[in-house]
């Protein structure tokens, strides 16, 4: 099966700024992706190129098979939710009547409660709504169009939580009544972890994780307890991570445990805790920078 | 074609900018116009107020409009720059036909009452708009597809290269007139020049202006083949 988006060796520049380098991953069809990684670590930019609305310097990117510049079989099919969307001089309303002359899957009624849900008024020029209303309304128009593509890149800007749990609530109702393929950027991963299916983590413009997220959950694991031990136990393992506080230590380990391992962690009296998605984008970054540094 | 006119239709959302001023600024200088001139005892006999060139001003704005604060939302929508370009040329075209008409309509009238009982020529502009009907038609229509084809172009240009990239371009235009002057000086051509310009018929003045379409439309639609958002 073709994947929805495939990217080989995509490449953006910005004078000597590397925007993305070298970046080769498929999204597959019909799972929720999530697009993770700090600010400034090219999520934007890879979005924006699958949407066509910027240019690879190098390599190809390839959507439901083809290219996607200046292909409106392909456009057509996808949205793009961008957190700094610009608007023109429109109202709410206008907004979301263009979007459904142009988006073949539009549902108005969908359209219509997410306004309700999130007590968006209608008629409004949107240059006078806040942050976080400008967010929903981008937010109504990516799951409304229903693409079978759908692009999200931190489309949370100024909601508060409870309009974030309210967006993902409505996200995962409606991807299960219409599967589609979405992706997800964000960073606040701690939230989206239980949505997605898939990770892929980008730092500093290349793709330092590709993965399903089920994968990723046990593959790294925090012991802590008496220092003496946790050294003994972490021998010959690898170590993300090394923390200690007086006679204590917490260690993480970039290693799934066999049952062997954990019941002697049991008899050590050691605790081990899962890294969750969030911490380990954390550690795989900090990674990144020290063996920078070191090299 | 269905997507063009939506893309048109996109534009249209904002009838404020595209119809509502242009037409009421223009009628309102009509308006303004008609006032002073009946407070005049006497009037001159050829009064032209120009009054009518705000309409031409306004499509040039619209013109870098519909490429700048529109263009991101449009993209977004899953438009073709090809698309969003010819999309916005097929609403210019539409618009300058209107306002085309409208123009010839109202120098129609204007004949038929001696300036609106007043001897006031508003919608007569000296030389260019000075013809019979079909040519104001066809010289307006072409006079304002240069002014918001133009427009665009500018506004891509801002899109592209921001205010940096809009000074440089101005000053090419400049470099241009000023090769073409020092052509002429060089070639002892400005007796010739000046023969075509007084020998230049409205008609054939339309022709030059068709050929300024065309070379700008070019010009934009090239720019907006890169153009990112």
């Amino acid at each position: 099966m073709t994947p929805t988006i495939s990217t080989t060796g995509l490449t953006r520049r910005y004078g000597d700024h590397t925007a993305l380098g070298d970046v080769s991953v498929d999204i597959e069809e019909g799972k929720i992706t999530g697009l993770l990684g700090r600010n400034g670590a090219g999520k934007s930019t890879f979005l924006r190129i699958v949407t066509a609305q910027e240019f690879a310097s190098a390599g190809s990117v390839r959507v439901f098979g083809e290219t996607p510049v200046e292909n409106e079989r392909v456009l057509r099919r996808l949205v793009l939710v961008r957190e700094d969307q610009q608007f023109p001089d429109f109202k709410v309303r206008h907004a979301l009547s263009a979007a459904s002359w142009f988006y073949p899957n539009w549902d108005a009624e969908l359209a219509e409660s997410l306004l309700r849900d999130f007590d968006l008024p209608t008629k409004r020029p949107i240059k006078k709504l806040s942050r976080g209303m400008r967010s929903a309304l981008s937010i109504t128009i990516g799951l409304a169009a229903r693409a079978e593509l759908t692009l999200l890149d931190e489309p949370y800007a100024g909601l508060d939580a409870v309009a974030r749990q309210l967006f993902y609530d409505r996200l995962l109702d409606d991807y299960s009544a219409h599967p589609r393929t979405i992706l997800l950027s964000t960073h606040l991963i701690d939230e989206v972890a239980d949505l997605l299916e898939h990770v892929v983590m980008i730092d500093k413009g290349r793709v330092v994780l590709d993965a399903p997220a089920d994968e990723l959950r046990g593959t790294a694991v925090t012991v802590s307890g008496p220092a003496l031990a946790v050294d003994d136990f972490v021998a010959g393992r690898r170590v993300l991570h090394r923390r200690k506080i007086g006679s204590r230590a917490s260690v993480t380990v970039a290693e799934a445990l066999d049952p062997s391992a954990k019941a002697k962690a049991k008899a050590l009296h050691l605790k081990l805790e899962p890294l969750s998605l969030q911490q380990l984008m954390v550690h795989t970054s900090n990674g990144q920078t020290a063996e920078e540094a070191s090299a | 074609m269905n997507t063009l006119v939506n893309v048109a239709r996109y534009h249209l959302v904002d009838r404020l900018q595209y119809v509502v001023l242009p037409v009421g600024v223009t009628f309102f200088a009509f308006g303004v116009n008609l006032a002073i001139f009946s407070l005049i005892p006497e009037t001159p006999e050829e009064n032209y107020s120009g009054g009518l060139f705000t309409l031409f001003v306004f499509m040039l704005v619209c013109g870098a409009m519909s490429m700048t604060k529109s263009l991101p939302f449009g993209l977004a929508l899953g438009v073709s720059r090809r698309s969003y370009y010819l999309g916005t040329l097929l609403l210019v075209i539409g618009l300058s036909a209107l306002y085309a008409v409208g123009i010839a309509v109202f120098q129609v009238i204007e004949d038929a009452t001696r300036g609106w009982g007043l001897g006031l020529n508003y919608f007569r502009v000296p030389w260019l708009l000075d013809g019979p009907w079909y040519l104001t038609l066809l010289t307006s229509f072409v006079f304002l597809l240069l002014m918001f084809v133009y427009g665009m172009w500018y506004g891509l240009i801002y899109r592209r290269a921001s205010v940096v990239g809009v000074v440089l371009f101005g000053a090419a235009q400049v470099l241009v007139l000023l090769g073409a002057v020092l052509l002429f000086s060089w070639t002892d051509s400005w007796a010739k020049l000046g023969e075509f310009f007084s020998t230049l018929t409205v008609g054939g003045m339309t022709g030059v202006l068709a050929l300024l379409v065309c070379l700008a439309g070019a010009g934009g639609f090239a720019t907006m083949r890169r153009v990112t958002v």
